[in-house]
């Protein structure tokens, strides 16, 4: 072997070495089309109050600073009705709801997420109707109701709430 | 001492001025910056000549004005050649550095024969791994080097060489770790720790291929990596060696969970000096790595001393200690292809603290010219936990005693004999709390025909009990033949057998990590091999090596991890009678006499479970390595290329069973790697900087499922000597 084919074979390598590291190897895999939305699990906890007529899972674009946030404008979701001694119930936004009526989720961040309560047989709209049965929290910090991300093309899981009827939770403002 | 060098070469100058002549001068260093004493300088065409001190200096008088060329030679290190030197009208200051030999095989030594034989006269193919180069290379732990070796390839931190392991996820090893002759294995797993090596105190390391049980015993079935400490200074010596790097965004915005560059640093202070008889290397490492991955971090701290007392010019006893503490995030594997660098949800902010030590006595006594005892011993601690649920923690105590004696029984006929036993005692709430015992017998004879013809014959007798299980023995012969037709052509052959006992993790492990759930397996038996090698190195020219060998090992109830399907839980099993055989071709040049050198080696592996006939998990079919590196002017530059074939087998159940999402996804492994290091000797600093590119073209790969290697990084890096 030569000093000629040892500097061929260092050339030819070095094309092989470049051409094989052209690829860049594992890639991700196509993002699957998930339809937007969230899902979990609620938990109720004591014994359900006679009164209640209605029980839905509620979501607001903003927070419920005022009485005049519970709004049409500020409802995003609301769940159909669970039904009245459930004790563990799981939903998904997939599901059929009251709002948005579709099955895909606008993406975004959602301040107030809760279970809400009425004692009228019919869906009422105004703050006074309701009351708040539990509210959902970010794992680890009950100091605040907790925000419902969303990403796009996400669907989002593990959105869990316990109504514990003994030690309900701060009612937003404008309640009786 | 320097300012007494200086007067004196100062009232040299003079004399040298007054006479009319000149002088060369200078220092000669390693790689390291390590000054090399003895160096032969010889100025080529004339008598003129000199011989290096402790401190690296040199000095040749008495030059009249003229163009000279110097030649250096040292022991064990490449000759190298200057440029014309002109002497006009003053002396001429001429610093060199010197690399160390990789493979130039006729004169390098190798130990894993537990004495000094010449690596050309062995039987078996072994290869060399340069100190040097864990620092120019940017190696931090001897792992990363390890993967560069012909015919081994590593999958995360288990090694195989020649196809002997899989991955087991630290339970056992096929291969043996020994540092100055003391092995270095944990008592419960088996496992060898790599990353507690203190990189930087390496001289060299040393890799024998095949079996090499009827030396070592169990956990060399596949071969043997001997790691030799540098030597110990005869002047005080200080150095430091530190780096800073970062790892690049990933290649898929997708896999940028971090939105930054990862860091990752490190730094060794090390001293060494004799103080009478009593010498000693001290070193302190810390390493930390925020990685490339969530919940992959590390901290490292090492400590490393090797101290040795002479009591004699024969006789010395040496205490090594080598200690190591690691706290890091706990990755098991991804969450999915899409999120390939953070870990699923359930496994979120995993960690595991370690903490490890060794501590090892040697003793060696020159009882005659003919006779040689080494009495070795060492205690090996190894502690580990985890915050998973439920909590893993494993505490153990490894006792290793050995006595070996060397003894030329004629001038053709070295004798290596020795006896040694081992305990261990666990608690664990993995393994329970079992204990081990192992004890062993050997006698290898080599049988030197005046080199032509090398015969090596050896047995060794084994026997080893875990706990409550049956205890076994098992008998390892061996034989090997050396021949040298003449100087450029030498065939080797060997033909032996290998064991390993089970370790205790294999035998009891019982726990639950990452959504797989392990159980005991008390009907576990030792594994054994057989194996076989032919090789020829041949040197057609001198600028040219070539080696070549084949080899075939045949296993039989090998011991690997699997899942039983009737249970869903994975369990360790003799589940194969398997075959790994193939062949071995390297090419090591000199393009340009010490200046460019290129090494290409390819290995073909056929790893099959051969009744069922289906490849093995994780060996790759091809394995192919080239390096090219350029050294000159103070300059050195590197370029490495790795190739590993896509492997046939992974741990498909884990797949299967959707523990491991996206988990079939590998691909072939194409890695490339620069390295840049330029010495700053010549202008009067003590200081070498190091550039390191490492995966240069961002390419993505895994060697475990579900685990992707490290994205391109770079490094930054110096080393001081003092």
């Amino acid at each position: 072997m030569s000093y000629k084919n040892i500097k061929t074979t260092i050339s030819i390598l070095s094309v092989v070495i470049l051409l094989c590291s052209c690829d860049h190897g594992i890639s991700p895999k196509p993002a699957s089309q998930e339809v937007t939305g969230f899902s979990g699990r609620i938990t109720f906890v004591g014994t359900w109050p006679d009164s209640i007529k209605r029980t839905h899972i509620v979501v607001f674009k903003d927070p419920l600073l005022d009485s005049k946030d519970f709004n049409l404008l500020n409802i995003k979701f609301i769940s159909r009705e669970i039904p009245f001694g459930t004790a563990v119930y799981y939903y998904s936004s997939k599901d059929s709801s009251v709002i948005p009526g579709t099955e895909a989720f606008t993406p975004g961040e959602y301040a107030y997420v809760a279970v809400a309560q009425q004692a009228s047989d019919e869906l009422l709209l105004v703050r006074s109707a309701w009351f708040v049965a539990g509210v959902y929290y970010t794992p680890g910090d009950r100091s605040q109701p907790g925000k419902l991300i969303i990403p796009e093309d996400t669907f989002v899981r593990n959105i869990d709430i316990v109504c514990d009827f003994n030690n309900p939770p701060p009612q937003p403002p404008g309640g009786n | 001492m320097k300012i007494i060098y200086y007067i004196f070469f100062s009232l040299t100058l003079v004399c040298v001025i007054r006479a009319q002549s000149y002088s060369i001068y200078g220092t000669v260093t390693d790689t390291i910056g390590k000054p090399i004493a003895n160096v032969n300088i010889v100025v080529i065409g004339t008598g003129f000549g000199a011989s290096s001190n402790e401190k690296g200096e040199y000095f040749i008088l008495d030059l009249s004005p003229g163009v000279y060329e110097l030649e250096f030679s040292a022991v064990g290190y490449k000759k190298f050649k200057s440029d014309s030197i002109k002497i006009k009208d003053r002396s001429i200051n001429v610093d060199v550095i010197m690399r160390q030999k990789a493979i130039e095989s006729e004169e390098v030594v190798i130990t894993a024969g537990k004495y000094e034989q010449k690596k050309s006269e062995l039987p078996v193919s072994s290869e060399i791994i340069p100190g040097a180069e864990f620092i120019e290379y940017n190696y931090r732990n001897l792992a990363d080097a390890l993967r560069y070796v012909p015919g081994v390839n590593m999958t995360e931190d288990q090694i195989s060489i020649r196809g002997s392991s899989g991955y087991s996820r630290g339970a056992g090893s096929r291969a043996l770790l020994a540092i100055d002759g003391l092995t270095f294995y944990t008592g419960d797993t088996g496992e060898t720790v790599w990353e507690m090596i203190p990189v930087t105190e390496l001289r060299r390391v040393e890799i024998i291929k095949g079996a090499a049980s009827s030396l070592y015993g169990s956990s060399a079935i596949g071969g043997v990596i001997n790691g030799i400490t540098r030597r110990i200074s005869e002047k005080s010596l200080t150095m430091l060696n530190a780096f800073y790097g970062f790892y690049d965004r990933p290649y898929y915005p997708e896999w940028d969970w971090s939105g930054e560059r990862r860091p990752f640093n490190g730094i060794t202070l090390s001293h060494s000096n004799t103080l009478g008889k009593f010498g000693f290397n001290l070193s302190f490492t810390r390493l930390e790595d925020l990685s490339y991955r969530r919940d992959d971090f590390y901290k490292k701290y090492i400590g490393f001393l090797k101290a040795v007392y002479n009591f004699s010019s024969t006789s010395s006893i040496a205490l090594l200690a080598d200690t190591f503490n690691k706290r890091a995030g706990n990755f098991l594997y991804w969450k999915d292809s899409r999120n390939a660098l953070v870990p699923p949800d359930v496994d979120n902010n995993g960690r595991i603290e370690t903490n490890r030590y060794l501590f090892g006595i040697i003793y060696k006594n020159v009882l005659s010219d003919k006779y040689f005892l080494n009495i070795k011993t060492s205690y090996y601690r190894n502690n580990f936990k985890d915050n998973g649920t439920p909590l893993n923690e494993s505490t153990s105590h490894l006792y290793r005693g050995e006595i070996q004696l060397n003894a030329g029984l004629t001038e053709q006929i070295v004798l290596t004999t020795g006896v040694e036993g081992n305990t261990s005692v666990v608690k664990s709430n993995l393994f329970g709390n079992p204990n081990s015992f192992g004890a062993g017998v050997y006698a290898v004879a080599d049988i030197n025909l005046d080199f032509p013809l090398i015969i090596s014959v050896g047995i060794r007798y084994d026997y080893s009990k875990l706990d409550s299980l049956k205890g076994s023995g098992a008998v390892s012969p061996k034989i090997g033949l050396n021949y040298k037709l003449n100087d450029n052509l030498i065939f080797r052959s060997s033909l032996g057998t290998g064991f390993r006992a089970p370790t205790l993790a294999e035998a009891f492990t019982s726990t639950s990590s990452g959504g797989i759930t392990v159980k005991p397996n008390p009907d576990i038996k030792s594994e054994s091999n057989t194996t076989f090698e032919v090789g020829v190195n041949y040197i057609p020219f001198n600028f040219i090596n070539l080696d070549f060998a084949v080899f075939r090992n045949e296993y039989y109830n090998m011991i690997e991890p699997g899942i039983d399907l009737s249970d869903g839980l994975a369990v360790f099993d003799n589940v194969l009678r398997a075959r790994i055989q193939g062949l071995e071709a390297n090419v090591s040049a000199s393009v340009i006499p010490r200046t460019l050198d290129l090494a290409l080696n390819y290995t073909y592996m056929w790893a099959r479970d051969v009744e069922k006939n289906v490849a093995l998990k994780y060996r790759p079919r091809h394995l192919f390595y080239s390096s090219l590196n350029f050294n000159k002017w103070n300059l050195h530059f590197g370029i490495e290329f790795r190739f590993w074939s896509k492997v046939e087998k992974i741990d498909d159940e884990l797949v299967d069973l959707g523990i491991v999402v996206d988990g079939e996804k590998r691909v072939p492994v194409y890695v490339t790697d620069l390295n840049f290091g330029y010495s700053l000797y010549s202008i009067g600093m003590p200081v070498n900087v190091y550039l390191n590119v490492k995966n240069l073209f961002n390419y993505n790969y895994v060697e475990l499922i579900g685990n992707l290697r490290e994205i391109r990084s770079f490094t930054l890096g110096l080393n001081l000597a003092i």
